[in-house]
């Protein structure tokens, strides 16, 4: 706003941006709308619907997405294939053994608006297992979007100091019995 | 109650060497150091413990009210739910501990999913031979029920009403929340 010429204003603007989302320890639903509202483009002022303004999100280490609650055996995913007797049902665990990038796929796809655009929104999603990245594409990303959940520590996470700080908030009390 | 001359809180004492025919086995909490000094003597020291700190609560009736934590903790908190458990993963008795009833419970719901969180991972039982336990391939944090009872919803019902996927635990609806989100425990 300060010293810009008005063609890289409008450039900045107008852009294509691509960002980046770690999805390790984090649930696919979460992620799905973080990521749609990229996708969109609800995340500019400019946004409108019909104009196309929509960015690019890279999302990488869906191997590693955590379920809350027993959603990996619970969760189902069914689909049939338009023949008879083709309705077939996975669970989540069994989808995601089979291909990892699944369930973040079907859940950003389910979660865009049902219109003509969501096939072109969804090639601007490119979601990858784990952390490595054509570098085609790494070159290409801007941004990095925040985790949308904080992921706990593991008690061996945990410093010696921190675990010895932690006040200890019960004692055992031994009662010497007498005759043992 | 085999534990003779074993007092804590202020003393405690290394034993070197004495296992075997006195215990079935070595109580847990005691150190055992190999023998100091020249070979052929058994030490026994007596070290003064650092004295605990005061709790702001003492007239409260079970450690967690003591300490003031009555709804503040969850499943995240490794460092409280880790002095309540034993070196295998399993919960302290009640009669040990001194937790109250309700507050038992909890920390037993809140190790469980912990444990299930992958949160502890070196209590686990121990394992008679050299048999390597896998690791599991998935993520999962709140969960409910064990891994092995939860089965699969095949139907889930119309929008209006759909069977709930449960997550987190009902124990624990009364902690404290410092957003304005309502607590879902079923999605």
């Amino acid at each position: 706003m300060a010293s810009y010429t008005k063609a890289a204003q409008q450039w900045a603007t107008f852009a294509r941006a691509w960002y980046l989302l770690d999805a390790k320890m984090q649930p696919p639903g979460k992620i799905a709308a973080a990521t749609v509202i990229r996708l969109e483009g609800r995340h500019k002022p400019i946004y409108h619907a019909l104009s196309d303004c929509g960015d690019h999100v890279v999302i990488i280490n869906t191997r590693h997405i955590a379920f809350s609650g027993n959603k990996w055996e619970q969760k189902v995913y069914s689909s049939h294939t338009g023949y008879p007797g083709g309705f077939k049902q996975v669970t989540a665990t069994q989808l995601h053994l089979k291909d990892p990038t699944a369930i973040v796929k079907l859940a950003v796809y389910r979660m865009l608006p049902k219109n003509l655009q969501r096939r072109t929104m969804m090639q601007r999603l490119h979601l990858f297992p784990e952390d490595v990245i054509p570098e085609d594409i790494e070159k290409n990303l801007l941004q990095e979007i925040p985790q949308p959940r904080a992921v706990p520590r593991r008690l061996d996470e945990y410093t010696p100091e921190e675990i010895a700080a932690f006040p200890r908030v019960w004692t055992p009390s031994f009662k010497i019995e007498e005759g043992h | 109650m085999a534990a003779p001359s074993l007092l804590r809180g202020g003393l405690r004492r290394l034993f070197a060497g004495l296992w075997g025919r006195g215990w079935a086995s070595p109580p847990a909490r005691a150190l055992r150091e190999g023998e100091s000094g020249t070979g052929g003597t058994i030490e026994g020291k007596i070290i003064e413990d650092a004295a605990a700190p005061t709790p702001p609560n003492p007239s409260g009736q079970c450690p967690i009210c003591r300490w003031n934590l009555k709804h503040k903790y969850d499943y995240v908190d490794v460092l409280l739910l880790s002095q309540f458990i034993r070196s295998d993963g399993g919960m302290l008795p009640r009669r040990t501990t001194g937790l109250c009833l309700e507050e038992h419970k909890k920390i037993a719901v809140c190790v469980q999913m912990a444990h299930r969180a992958g949160l502890l991972p070196n209590h686990r039982p121990r394992l008679p031979e050299g048999h390597t336990p896998k690791k599991p391939k998935l993520n999962r944090y709140l969960t409910r029920w064990s891994v092995r009872s939860a089965k699969p919803i095949w139907k889930r019902g119309p929008k209006w009403c759909k069977v709930p996927m449960p997550v987190g635990h009902p124990l624990l609806k009364d902690n404290v929340k410092y957003t304005h989100k309502f607590l879902n425990f079923n999605h």
